[in-house]
């Protein structure tokens, strides 16, 4: 069965059991996930889930239901039971939910693509891991390499009782490599382009090409054993340099989530946390230096967070969060706009057939300043450069913050010194924000992924992204807990 | 949308059996139906239900070519046509020389408990159980959480002629309280809903909310604390992760390299691993259709065992423990029903031990630091007290710790009577006791 037909019956169940706005969203993804552990290959997952996921307000109240299970029957059940949940909210009184109006869309998009990465063949990827683990394993004292491919496409069919008749397909690719040295006790590891799996966008296998996994291999593996060989970083209180992974996770973690109005109102307190941003801060509070301008961009080419529309059917857009260090928007639904007088800015998205829309980052954007990584190390008498996050921790509000990162090299005398392991900071939201004096500039700007952003009851995971150029801030404690 | 039933999964797996040039084929059916209602603010926000149910299906061609492929479905055809692409995925895969092949049947223990009240539970029988407990709360707090029921059934059947089949129901409830100044915190899961005693939760979590009004700054430091059960559950969920399973212990990423038999923290400590527990969520087999098996992993302070899946164990001569992932993974075996074994001093006494020192209620976002020193970070939230002469005197706001997990354990003075299940993120839910350790490392503070 079509899934405009599924779409459509349950659309028309949900109004005849009472719902005052329905939207029904059946969802196809397709994912492929590939690791090859030294010589063999050590997981191959292949997994295709398509399900309807039908919303309603029944009486100001939400409502849902989902199944992968699919027949004309059972899309008008689920319509029927999303109502029933709806009902239910009402056993505790509160307003209704009011929805920020938004035209009623009618399209069909595609992730642009260069190469299909579903039609490049098996046998070519596993070749190309087995080799990117050989340039690896070429470096003597390696205990273990790895390479890995992760490819995601997700079709989604999203009508609602507006008229919004949706047909959205998003491609994304992720590839790395992960070095790891074992010895004395310890293990040390080196990534790229990033930890986790490796550097993720929307596009083709053009993203696996890009990351040359192969070319990057005996660097990453001789620094990882070098890491084994480096002393832990002391603690101290030191100007740094946060490359484009670490800076992004910083963004993501101490930017978009405080920004997020859903936690700002309250919604996600029990299990992600709030926010200390309260809605009165729009435009008033300094949330860092005058060198920090952070905008939420759907619209980035090769963004995880890049589509056409969200899963409420409001067109992909590019608001700012942060202007010149001053609070200048947030991430909205429909639900939450209304609350504030304003208009959705296109952040709701579900992990799949299954979940309800939540409010999401999109893509998350430090804007670039001047110059290059090389210039901001020349322009640092003394500090430290952190590259490449593997550890992360922030509390329930969002101010003090925690991250590891798997290497960092002295600078003196604006020149790379020696590499140290285990290295740490922490620091609070604003004041680190607060101490931001430079930004890299747009030769430097790459678009990071962050696949694994966690959010919600049941516990969703979204995929999003953050442009990012490297940045140096100044009074940061480094070597936590030494 | 009831039940499938053992009989109907198993019929759903016996459809991959059949593909041709196949020399092992498994399927692995995996069924979750349940609803969550969600409320924040005081009033249900969020409230929905959902059905998944997956076949994964794993091929070996060519004596050891082996491949998989999973479809979110149960009719027949997709479930034979998923097969189809497993063997054609097995057909390009490299051969493995490390293929044990897969394990023939077995008898499983008793696990899980399917509660059939649990299982149908409805939208207006979680939201009274929301309504009544927000209405019972003392004016000026509101509160947030979530209500869930779900059951879980999974099938495994292969064609070296295991047929497993078994089911289990979870209910939880979690509520936030929110006096102002100050939160609390209090959460639940049992195997059924009628179990739960939500009210209690409840007015532990609107207590611990007003005791913790105008909490007062603390310097970080050490400190002697006493870890609340879920605080303390989250220590034994990360141990878990971090090295038991054999294969990352062969791999050198785990903790345990070079400490199985050793002593490895205070011998008050003992960690288990027990799906047949009567009080876990579980079924008596594990993804590769092993028996699972109650495995001793910390012996009173002693590094004692590691967990098997059929690969590891068939490399290391031994009987698979039950603890398999679906195969092949790159993560290896991993235990999932960890608990912690209680002591004799119920947790009231806990704290009237502790001279000058911390009660902490709950950890929020924790996070690796180090994987071999078992070196975590993370912060403490809803309900955060400065304890002297053994008596609660006073909130103080919450702190950051980074704590050795092993360092902790092994200076552990007391171990609470009373255990609770509970995970941090919905995932890897441990059991533990509440912990009087001697010395806990907080590294900073935050401002609430």
């Amino acid at each position: 069965m079509e899934p405009e037909e599924l779409t459509g019956l349950a659309l028309e169940a949900a109004v005849g059991a009472g719902a005052g706005y329905a939207d029904a969203r059946w969802v196809r993804e397709e994912t492929e996930g590939l690791t090859v552990t030294d010589d063999r290959v050590d997981d191959l997952e292949a997994e295709e889930s398509s399900g309807l996921g039908v919303r309603v307000l029944v009486d100001g109240r939400w409502g849902f239901a989902a199944s992968a299970v699919l027949d004309p029957a059972r899309a008008r059940e689920l319509a029927a039971r999303a109502v029933e949940v709806a009902r239910a909210s009402a056993a505790l009184p509160g307003d209704p939910v009011r929805l920020a109006p938004v035209d009623p869309a009618v399209a069909t998009w595609s992730t642009p693509l260069g190469r299909d990465p579903f039609a490049v063949p098996l046998g070519e990827r596993v070749g190309l891991l087995l080799a990117a683990c050989d340039a690896q394993r070429s470096v003597p004292g390696l205990a273990h390499a790895k390479a890995t491919v992760d490819l995601w496409r997700r079709r989604t069919v999203l009508w609602s009782t507006e008229g919004t008749r949706l047909d959205q397909t998003v491609t994304q690719t992720g590839a790395g490599i992960e070095a790891a040295a074992v010895g004395d006790g310890d293990l040390q590891q080196r990534s790229w382009p990033n930890s986790f799996r490796g550097q993720y966008q929307a596009g083709g296998w053009e993203v696996v090409e890009a990351a040359d996994l192969v070319g990057n291999g005996p660097r990453v593996a001789a620094e990882a054993v070098q890491l084994l060989r480096a002393p832990p970083l002391p603690e101290r209180v030191t100007t740094v340099i946060l490359d484009g992974q670490q800076l992004a996770l910083q963004v993501h973690e101490s930017v978009g989530h405080p920004l997020e109005l859903d936690r700002i109102l309250g919604m996600e307190a029990a299990y992600a946390g709030t926010s200390f941003v309260g809605p009165e801060d729009l435009g008033r509070l300094r949330y860092g230096s005058p060198l920090m301008s952070v905008t939420a961009d759907a619209t980035t080419p090769g963004g995880l967070g890049t589509f056409a529309f969200d899963d409420e059917g409001v067109p992909a857009q590019r608001s700012p969060l942060v202007t010149d260090g001053l609070v200048a928007g947030f991430l909205t639904s429909r639900e939450t706009a209304a609350g504030v007088g304003a208009g959705s800015c296109g952040a709701m998205r579900a992990d799949g057939w299954g979940s309800m829309p939540l409010i999401r980052m999109t893509n998350v954007h430090l804007e670039p300043g001047q110059g290059r990584l090389d210039d901001l190390v020349a322009d640092t008498p003394d500090g430290l450069l952190l590259s490449v996050n593997r550890s992360w921790s922030i509390d329930d509000r969002r101010v003090n913050f925690q991250f590891g990162v798997e290497a960092a090299w002295e600078i003196n005398g604006g020149r790379l010194g020696r590499l140290y392991r285990n290295a740490t900071y922490d620091g609070r939201t604003t004041e680190f924000w607060s101490s931001l004096d430079a930004v890299s500039g747009a030769e430097s700007w790459v678009v990071w992924g962050v696949p694994n952003c966690g959010k919600g009851q049941p516990f969703q995971n979204a995929r999003v992204g953050h442009g990012v150029a490297p940045a140096r801030f100044h009074q940061v404690h480094v070597g936590v807990g030494r | 949308m009831t039940a499938f039933g053992s009989e109907r999964l198993l019929e759903v797996a016996e459809a991959a059996l059949g593909t041709g040039g196949a020399d092992d084929v498994e399927a692995l059916v995996y069924r979750q139906a349940g609803g969550l209602t969600r409320f924040a603010s005081s009033r249900i926000h969020q409230s929905a239900w959902r059905e998944d149910l997956w076949v994964r299906v794993r091929v070996a061609v060519d004596g050891n070519r082996v491949g998989t492929a999973t479809v979110h479905a149960a009719d027949a055809d997709a479930v034979r046509r998923t097969a189809r692409r497993a063997a054609e995925v097995a057909g390009t895969m490299p051969p493995d020389p490390g293929y044990p092949g897969m394990p023939g049947p077995a008898a499983y223990p008793e696990a899980g408990r399917h509660d059939e009240a649990t299982a149908a539970a409805d939208p207006a029988t979680r939201a009274g159980l929301v309504a009544g407990v927000i209405r019972r709360l003392p004016a000026g707090i509101v509160a947030a959480g979530a209500c869930e029921t779900r059951e879980l059934e999974i099938a495994l059947a292969n064609t070296r002629g295991v047929r497993a089949a078994g089911a289990t129901t979870a209910a939880s409830f979690s509520i936030l309280a929110d006096a102002g100044s100050g939160t609390g915190w209090a959460e639940g899961t049992e195997p059924a809903l009628a179990d739960l005693d939500v009210a209690a939760l409840g007015e532990r979590a609107a207590r611990k909310a007003v005791d913790s009004r105008e909490p007062r700054e603390l310097a970080p430091g050490a400190y002697p604390v006493v870890l609340e059960p879920t605080a303390a559950s989250v220590m034994v969920q990360w141990l878990g992760w971090l090295g038991f399973g054999a294969k990352a212990y062969d791999e050198g990423r785990s903790f345990l390299v070079g400490r199985l038999g050793q002593r490895v923290c205070s011998p008050l400590v003992t960690i288990v691993d027990d799906a047949t527990a009567a009080d876990t969520i579980a079924v008596g087999f594990d993804f590769e259709g092993v028996p699972k098996r109650r495995v001793t992993l910390i012996d009173e302070g002693v590094a004692a065992s590691l967990v098997y899946d059929f690969r590891a164990a068939t490399g290391h001569g031994v009987e698979p423990t039950g603890h398999g992932l679906p195969a092949p993974s790159a993560e290896g075996a991993l235990p999932m029903h960890l608990a912690m074994l209680p002591g004799h001093i119920p947790q009231a006494e806990l704290v009237a031990g502790l001279e000058r020192g911390l009660l902490v209620t709950r950890f929020h976002y924790t996070n690796l630091v180090n994987l071999m020193d078992t070196t975590i970070t993370g912060m403490t939230r809803d309900g955060t007290f400065w304890v002297e002469d053994g008596k609660v005197a006073g909130a103080v706001r919450n702190l950051r710790f980074t704590q050795s997990i092993l360092e902790a354990l092994s200076s552990v003075r007391a171990v609470g009577a009373e255990t609770e299940l509970a995970a941090e993120d919905g995932y890897g839910a441990a059991r533990a006791p509440a912990l009087a350790i001697d010395r806990f490392s907080f590294s900073s503070a935050t401002t609430f």
